[in-house]
C-alpha cells in the first residue's frame, strides 16, 4: 500500500471546515470554561457557604466521570430535561465548558493561593483598598503562575474536542471518519488529522515547559 | 617506608567546561600510608578524588591503582572500584535499604558473596563503626553521623585495599564529628591506606603520615605533619592556615 | 464579601481545611473565632441560590417525575459488568504502559544518541495527539498498512498501552532524574553491576516517587477508556449506551454509568493512598 495524498488534497475544504469548527468549540468553551471555573474558583476560596459546597461537587464530579459520559449525558439527556432541543454543537460546548471550568477552578485557585502571603499583607499595611490588593498584587502574580496550567487545559481541551465527533459535530475528527469512509484512506486520513492535532499542540506543549523551566528558574 | 605504591597519579588533568581543575597532579600513595589533603575549596580536593575511582573521567596523564591503569576498560574501572572503598560528604546512603542490606548489598552484588555470609560480614563491620543496634533501621531513622558510619562500614565491607573519604565530616553537627573522626582513626590504625579530604587539621597532624596541600588544581606542599604545619615558605600555606587555625 | 481568610491561611488540603481556616478571621478582631454571619456567607449563600434557582427553573420537572430508577435494578449485572471489563483493560494497558515507559526512560538515559531521538519523538507524538484519533488511526488505518485487523478489542486496547507508555516513559523520566546523584555515585563507588544498580537502587527509588503521577495517570485513563465505548469494546461506556439506547432512558442509565465510573475514581485514589503509606520508607 502507498501513502495515497490526493485523497487528502481533494478532501481538503472538508477537513478544513472541520478544524474550525474544532478550533471554534474550543475556543469558545475556553472562555465559558473560564467563566465557569472563575465562578467555582471563588466559591471554593469563600470556604463555606452553598456556593463553596456547588463548587466542591460541581469540581468532584466534573472531573470524576468521563469527559465522553459528560457530553453524551448532556446530548441526550438534555433534551430530555430542559424540555428543549439541543443541537449536538451546544451540546459538546457545554460539556467542554463544564469540563474545562472544573480544571480551571482549581488553577485560579492555586494561582492566588499561591501569591506569597506577605505581598498581600504589605498591600494592606500600605493601606491599599481591597480591590486595588487584588488589582494590583494578587491577580498579576497569579496570573503570572497560572500560565502554564492554563495551557496545559488548553492542550486537554483541543484533545477533547475530537469527542464531540461521537454526537455528531462536524470538527475534524467527525470530517476525516465520513471522508475516510468514502474513500477507505483511514491510514493517510487519520495520518493526515493527528498530524494536524500535533500541530496544534505541540507547540502549546513546548510553550508550557518554556514557562514552567522559566517559573522554577525564578523561584530558584 | 619501602612498601610500592598503590595509588600513582601522573600528571593528571581534569577540564570542566570552562576552567581547569586539575592541572597535571602527580602523586604516589604507598600501602598503608595516610594521606590528607587539605587545602581552600575549589582547589580540586575532591576532584582528585573523585578521579582515582574514576567516578570522574580525567583529560590527561594517568592513574594507576592496584595495577590498573586509568584511563582503562570497563573491566579495569571495575576492577579499582571494587579495590577502592570511598566514603561521600553526603553519605548517600541508599535511603529505601535497612542498614544491614546498605552493608552487605555490594559483597553479594559486587564479590559474589552469599547472603549469609555478606550479613555476618555486615554485622561484624557494624558492631566494629559502634552501629551494632541500629541494624534493622532505615538510614533516615539514624543521626548524621551514624549514617556516616554506616557509610564506612558499606565501603569497608568490600574489603578494599584503599579508602578515599572525601570531607567526611563537612556535613555533619560538631558534636557528630568526633564519632566519625574516632572510627577512621581506629581504621588508620588498622593499617589501611586512607586518602582523606578534610578541613579537621587537627585530625590530619594527629593521624597522616603526610599531608597535601592543593590550590588551583596542582598540589602545592606534600609533607609529614611536622614539617607541614611548620612550613611558612609557602605563602598561600600561612595564609590558609592562619585562616584555619 | 471576604476572600482573604482562604488567602492569608496555607494552600487547604481538603474541604475540612479550608473550612477550618476561614474560621478565624485576619484583620478586625485577630485570633477570635468568629460565630455571626457575615459577608462571606451572604455572599456564598446568594450566588449559589441563584445557581440552583437558575438551574431548577430550566428543568422540565414533570420529566423528572417520570424518571424510573428500576431500569437500574434491571441492568445492574451488565452495567457491573461493563464496570469490571473498564477497571481490567485499564488496569492490563497501564500495566503494559508501564513495563514499556519503564524502559524507555531507562534506554534514554544511556548514552546513545539516536535512541534518545526516537524515543522522544515516540513520546512526544503519543502525548500531543488525541486518544480518540490514535484509536481510529489504529483500528481503522493500521490494518490497511500492516495487513493485520484488529479487534475492537484488541485496537482499543494498544491505544491506551501506546499513549499511556508515552506518558509513563515520561514520569518514569523524572522519576529516575529525582533520584540523587550521589546514589548512583555510591552504587559506582561500590563496584555494584548495572543490573544491581539499575534494578536494586535507581529504579525502587523511582518508582515510589512515581506513584503520584501515576496515580493521577490511571485515573484519567479510566476515564478516557470510555472512549473505547466508541468502537464497541464492551466495557462500561459500551454496556451504558447500549441500555440506554435498548431501554430508551439515558438519563437513569447514563447518570449510573458516571457514577460508577465516578466510584471506581475514588476506590483507585483511595488504594494509590495505601500504596504510597505501605512503600513509604521509615524515617
Amino acid at each position: 500500500m502507498h501513502f495515497d495524498t490526493s485523497v487528502i488534497a481533494q478532501n481538503l475544504p472538508l477537513l478544513a471546515r472541520g478544524l474550525e469548527l474544532t478550533l471554534l468549540l474550543v475556543a469558545a468553551s475556553l472562555i465559558l470554561g473560564t467563566a465557569f471555573g472563575a465562578l467555582a474558583c471563588v466559591g471554593k476560596l469563600l470556604g463555606r457557604g452553598l456556593l463553596y459546597w456547588i463548587a466542591v461537587g460541581y469540581i468532584a464530579l466534573l472531573r470524576g466521570v468521563p469527559e465522553l459520559i459528560v457530553m453524551f449525558w448532556i446530548y441526550y439527556c438534555g433534551p430530555l430535561l430542559l424540555g428543549a432541543r439541543l443541537s449536538s454543537f451546544a451540546a459538546a460546548l457545554a460539556a467542554m465548558s463544564l469540563y474545562a471550568g472544573a480544571y480551571l477552578a482549581e488553577i485560579f485557585r492555586a494561582g492566588v493561593l499561591a501569591v506569597p502571603r506577605g505581598h498581600v499583607e504589605a498591600a494592606r499595611a500600605l493601606g491599599l483598598a481591597e480591590p486595588f490588593v487584588w488589582l494590583d498584587i494578587i491577580l498579576p502574580q497569579a496570573l503570572r503562575t497560572m500560565i502554564p496550567a492554563f495551557i496545559g487545559v488548553v492542550t486537554i481541551i483541543v484533545k477533547v474536542s475530537g469527542l464531540a465527533s461521537a454526537i455528531g459535530v462536524a470538527e475534524l475528527v467527525y470530517e476525516a471518519t465520513i471522508v475516510s469512509g468514502q474513500s477507505y484512506r483511514y491510514f493517510e486520513l487519520f495520518t493526515a488529522v493527528g498530524a494536524c492535532y500535533f500541530a496544534l499542540i505541540f507547540p502549546l506543549s513546548l510553550l508550557a515547559q518554556r514557562y514552567e523551566a522559566a517559573r522554577a528558574r525564578r523561584l530558584r | 617506608m619501602a612498601a610500592e605504591a598503590i595509588i600513582t597519579c601522573e600528571g593528571v588533568v581534569k577540564r570542566f567546561r570552562g576552567f581547569v581543575a586539575l592541572k597535571g597532579v602527580d602523586l604516589a600513595v604507598r600501602a598503608g600510608e595516610v594521606v590528607c589533603i587539605v587545602g581552600p575549596s575549589g582547589g580540586g580536593k575532591s576532584t582528585l578524588l573523585r578521579t582515582i575511582n574514576a567516578l570522574e573521567s580525567i583529560d590527561g596523564g594517568s592513574i594507576t591503582v592496584d595495577g590498573r591503569r586509568l584511563p582503562g576498560s570497563g573491566r579495569d574501572v571495575r576492577h579499582i572500584r571494587r579495590e577502592v572503598g570511598m566514603v561521600f560528604q553526603s553519605f548517600n546512603l541508599f535511603p529505601h535499604m535497612t542498614v544491614r542490606r546498605n552493608v552487605a548489598l555490594a559483597p553479594m552484588r559486587a564479590r559474589k558473596l552469599g547472603a549469609a555470609e555478606a550479613n555476618a560480614r555486615a554485622e561484624r563491620l557494624l558492631a566494629r563503626v559502634g552501629i551494632a543496634e541500629q541494624i534493622d533501621k532505615y538510614p533516615d531513622q539514624l543521626s548524621g553521623g551514624q549514617q556516616q558510619r554506616v557509610a564506612i562500614a558499606r565501603a569497608l565491607a568490600m574489603e578494599p585495599r584503599v579508602m578515599l573519604f572525601d570531607e567526611p565530616t563537612s556535613a555533619l553537627d560538631p558534636e557528630m564529628v568526633k564519632e566519625v573522626l574516632e572510627v577512621m582513626r581506629e581504621l588508620a590504625g588498622s593499617g589501611m591506606t586512607m586518602l582523606v579530604v578534610t578541613h579537621e587539621l587537627a585530625f590530619a597532624r594527629e593521624v597522616a603520615d603526610r599531608i597535601l596541600f592543593m590550590v588551583e588544581g596542582a598540589i602545592a606542599v606534600a609533607a609529614p605533619p611536622k614539617e607541614f604545619f611548620a612550613n611558612t615558605a609557602d605563602a598561600r600555606l600561612a595564609s590558609f592556615l592562619s585562616k584555619m587555625l | 464579601m471576604d476572600l482573604r481568610p482562604a488567602l492569608t491561611a496555607r494552600p487547604p488540603r481538603s474541604a475540612a481545611d479550608g473550612h477550618a481556616a476561614t474560621v478565624t478571621a485576619t484583620d478586625g478582631a485577630p485570633g477570635r473565632r468568629r460565630l455571626r454571619i457575615d459577608g462571606t456567607d451572604v455572599v456564598s449563600f446568594v450566588l449559589g441560590a441563584a445557581i440552583l434557582v437558575a438551574v431548577a427553573s430550566a428543568i422540565k420537572w414533570s420529566f423528572v417525575a417520570t424518571l424510573d430508577p428500576g431500569v437500574l435494578l434491571q441492568y445492574w449485572r451488565p452495567l457491573l459488568r461493563g464496570a469490571l471489563t473498564t477497571l481490567a483493560i485499564t488496569g492490563a494497558a497501564l500495566a503494559v504502559g508501564l513495563a514499556v515507559g519503564i524502559l524507555l526512560a531507562v534506554l534514554q538515559q544511556l548514552p546513545i544518541g539516536p535512541a534518545r531521538w526516537l524515543i522522544l519523538v515516540y513520546v512526544e507524538v503519543w502525548r500531543n495527539t488525541p486518544l480518540i484519533v490514535q484509536l481510529f488511526w489504529i483500528h481503522f488505518g493500521l490494518p490497511l498498512l500492516t495487513g493485520i485487523s484488529t479487534t475492537a478489542f484488541a485496537s482499543g486496547f494498544l491505544a491506551l498501552a501506546l499513549q499511556s507508555s508515552a506518558y509513563l516513559a515520561d514520569i518514569a523520566r523524572a522519576g529516575i532524574q529525582a533520584v540523587p546523584r550521589g546514589q548512583w555515585e555510591a552504587a559506582r563507588a561500590l563496584g555494584l553491576p548495572a543490573v544491581s544498580l539499575w534494578g536494586e537502587i535507581v529504579l525502587p527509588q523511582a518508582l515510589r516517587v512515581m506513584i503520584p503521577p501515576f496515580t493521577n495517570l490511571a485515573l484519567s485513563f479510566l476515564n478516557g477508556s470510555a472512549l473505547l465505548g466508541l468502537l464497541q469494546v464492551g466495557e462500561l461506556m459500551t454496556a451504558a449506551t447500549r441500555i440506554s439506547d435498548y431501554t430508551f432512558k439515558p438519563i437513569e442509565v447514563m447518570s449510573a454509568a458516571g457514577l460508577l465510573y465516578l466510584l471506581l475514581n475514588l476506590a483507585i485514589g483511595r488504594a494509590a493512598q495505601g500504596l504510597e503509606r505501605l512503600t513509604a520508607v521509615p524515617r
